[in-house]
């Protein structure tokens, strides 16, 4: 025997085809028997040019394909893109597409939770947690396709408003499907929550401290986890956030230890309940509006020349377009800000000393999406 | 406005056991085995799908302009003009679209003046062969469907469309029109000639030092529908879209 060759560490690699790595993404781990030393995310496999085809087309056709950045949160990127281009024309979007892209982002903020939720339960090898929140996000993909036309990709906001107001009796299915889905998530939650198998598998791994976010990065549901207090909503609104009451879940804002997977779990949970409020109230609002009064400007097609930065808050943290503009109807150049990519840095950080058995459950509360990852 | 979720569940009680998940998930069985179920026989009963679903885009043969406006809208280039007859046996240009590049994005409908392009709730579209998935401007053709939701939506809906209803719905993007620049002008006529809807006539000027008739396009505001095909047709660029906000 070779007592120099070293053999108690070894690089694993879980992914691309791992059931765990939702899409294609590898993460290298190093095992010291069971435990994880050392870590490295590889992505890339998803590499669409995504920025450089935005530089081939006009202002108006990269809505569609920002849809096309993450499958589940579409509204959000779309709105970050509308909401860059705005600013670099310095216009106001009237006041009846505010409150409806308010509405349309809290509906895809609610599906986005319970796909993740999903996703978590299939991770974790709870399969009727997986059912069960698909079978709750089903009717807000409805609500999507009544008021945009198509369940995913849905291609809703414009440059300065949105592509068509409410149709009729929309606010009494939306209140309908939230007032449904308020109680009927309890339903999952008892699922998760009270289960010692699920809570345990959670609890006590992944921890992150407000300095680690900090250094990382880290934005979205895993920053709020670990104590950190922000939220782009509320506090750099944007939109008709700014009229909106809601609460912002923040945990572990004393703990020491920072805040583990379960409490990420936690706060993606409470987000929704929140979203529910913001949809209640975005309808009341909108009451007061005139349904007379527009939902869309006209824009020109020419941008004038500058750098503009736009940011909003996606359901996995937050999201940045930076444009820069020419002066003519193309941009010159369109960087994304993906939450995910950044957070998935952190993975290293996360994984270390756990066990194997537990990345499942750590990288499953980053809510991975290939698509705005590798762009 | 306080937490709903973190306040109602105090911290000691969590992951306490597996009772309550089983009975959840019993009482959910036999919920679901006395209710009807929840999925349909796909392809035989299919599911709702409101008026302003963006399936495979429609073409209303007869209202069609040939202006090519929806060309120059689709973000994947996926539709172009191609030589068709129509009933009387005159050639005219007809959009045919490629489904097989085509994303559902629904800009042709919204972008066409004259409502002739319609996004259908038709989503149904394998074929065995990627040359069944290049759909002639005759394919294109869509009846329409029941009265089922009305929507407030800029493009033409579906069951106006079975009911025969022609209303021009709002019109976002027609008050932008063509302006000419009398100096570059070279009297050739194209502008005339490209015309979908011959909203443009030449007029006689004058006369130049040869003795040769001046003529300048003039455009009838009533007719245009801002294709801008007059623009880009244009060999010494003397019209010019402006922009009308």
């Amino acid at each position: 025997m070779n007592e120099n060759y070293d053999t108690d560490q070894m690089w694993i690699t879980m992914g691309p085809q791992h059931p765990f790595s939702h899409g294609l993404w590898t993460l290298r781990v190093k095992a010291d028997g069971e435990i994880i030393t050392d870590a490295e995310p590889e992505i890339g496999y998803l590499h669409r040019g995504w920025e450089k085809e935005c530089e081939n087309r006009t202002y108006a056709k990269i809505i569609p394909m920002a849809d096309r950045l993450c499958y589940s949160a579409s509204m959000t990127w779309s709105h970050v893109y509308c909401k860059v281009v705005e600013e670099a024309l310095d216009i106001e979007v009237p006041e009846r597409a505010r409150y409806l892209r308010v509405i349309a982002d809290e509906i895809c903020r609610i599906q986005s939770h319970l796909m993740w939720l999903a996703a978590v339960g299939t991770d974790l090898g709870n399969l009727t947690v997986f059912l069960w929140a698909l079978r709750e996000r089903e009717f807000f993909l409805d609500l999507n396709v009544r008021l945009c036309g198509q369940r995913l990709t849905t291609n809703y906001p414009r440059i300065g408003g949105v592509r068509n107001d409410m149709p009729y009796y929309f606010e009494r299915d939306c209140m309908r499907c939230v007032e449904r889905f308020e109680k009927a998530i309890w339903e999952i939650i008892k699922l998760t929550d009270e289960s010692s198998t699920f809570v345990g598998r959670l609890k006590g791994i992944g921890y992150l401290k407000a300095k680690d976010v900090a250094n990382w990065g880290i934005t979205g549901p895993a920053m709020r986890g670990c104590g950190v207090d922000y939220d782009v909503r509320r506090d750099d609104p944007y939109d008709a956030y700014e009229d909106l009451e809601f609460e912002v879940p923040v945990l572990n804002k004393d703990n020491p230890m920072g805040g583990d997977a379960y409490s990420r779990y936690m706060v993606r949970i409470e987000e929704m309940f929140q979203s529910c409020e913001m949809i209640r109230q975005s309808f009341n609002k909108l009451k007061t509006i005139p349904k007379e009064s527009p939902t869309r400007i006209k824009v020109p097609r020419c941008i004038p020349a500058g750098t503009h930065c736009a940011k909003i808050e996606d359901p996995r943290g937050e999201s940045i377009m930076y444009l820069v503009s020419d002066g003519t109807e193309k941009p010159y150049r369109l960087k994304v800000r993906s939450p995910v990519f950044v957070n998935v840095s952190a993975s290293r950080h996360m994984v270390k000393g756990v066990r194997i058995a537990d990345i499942p459950a750590i990288m499953a509360m980053i809510d991975m999406c290939l698509g705005e990852t590798d762009r | 406005m306080p937490y709903k979720f973190l306040n109602k569940y105090p911290k000691k009680f969590r992951g306490t056991g597996i009772i309550v998940p089983f009975g959840m998930a019993v009482k959910r069985m036999i919920k679901s085995t006395i209710h009807r179920p929840v999925t349909i026989m796909y392809p035989y009963e299919k599911e709702w799908v409101p008026d302003n679903y963006r399936g495979r885009p429609g073409l209303r043969f007869e209202k069609c302009l040939g202006c090519g406006i929806c060309v120059r809208a689709c973000p994947t280039t996926c539709i172009e003009l191609v030589d068709v007859t129509d009933d009387k046996g005159n050639t005219v240009k007809r959009p045919q679209v490629n489904i097989g590049r085509c994303m559902m994005c629904g800009y042709c409908a919204e972008y066409c003046p004259v409502d002739a392009m319609t996004t259908t709730t038709d989503y149904e579209l394998a074929e065995f062969n990627r040359k069944d998935l290049i759909y002639d401007p005759h394919r294109l053709a869509f009846e329409g469907t029941n009265e089922m939701m009305e929507v407030h939506i800029s493009e033409h809906l579906l069951s106006n469309l079975a009911k025969g209803i022609t209303d021009k719905p709002v019109a976002f993007f027609e008050t932008d029109r063509p302006v000419l620049d009398d100096t570059k002008c070279i009297s050739c006529q194209k502008c005339a000639k490209v015309c979908p809807t011959s909203a443009i006539t030449m007029v006689v000027v004058g006369t130049n030092a040869k003795g040769r008739e001046i003529k300048h396009p003039i455009i009838e505001s009533s007719k245009c529908v801002s294709c801008e095909n007059c623009v880009i047709n244009c060999p010494k660029a003397a019209l010019k879209i402006k922009e009308v906000l």
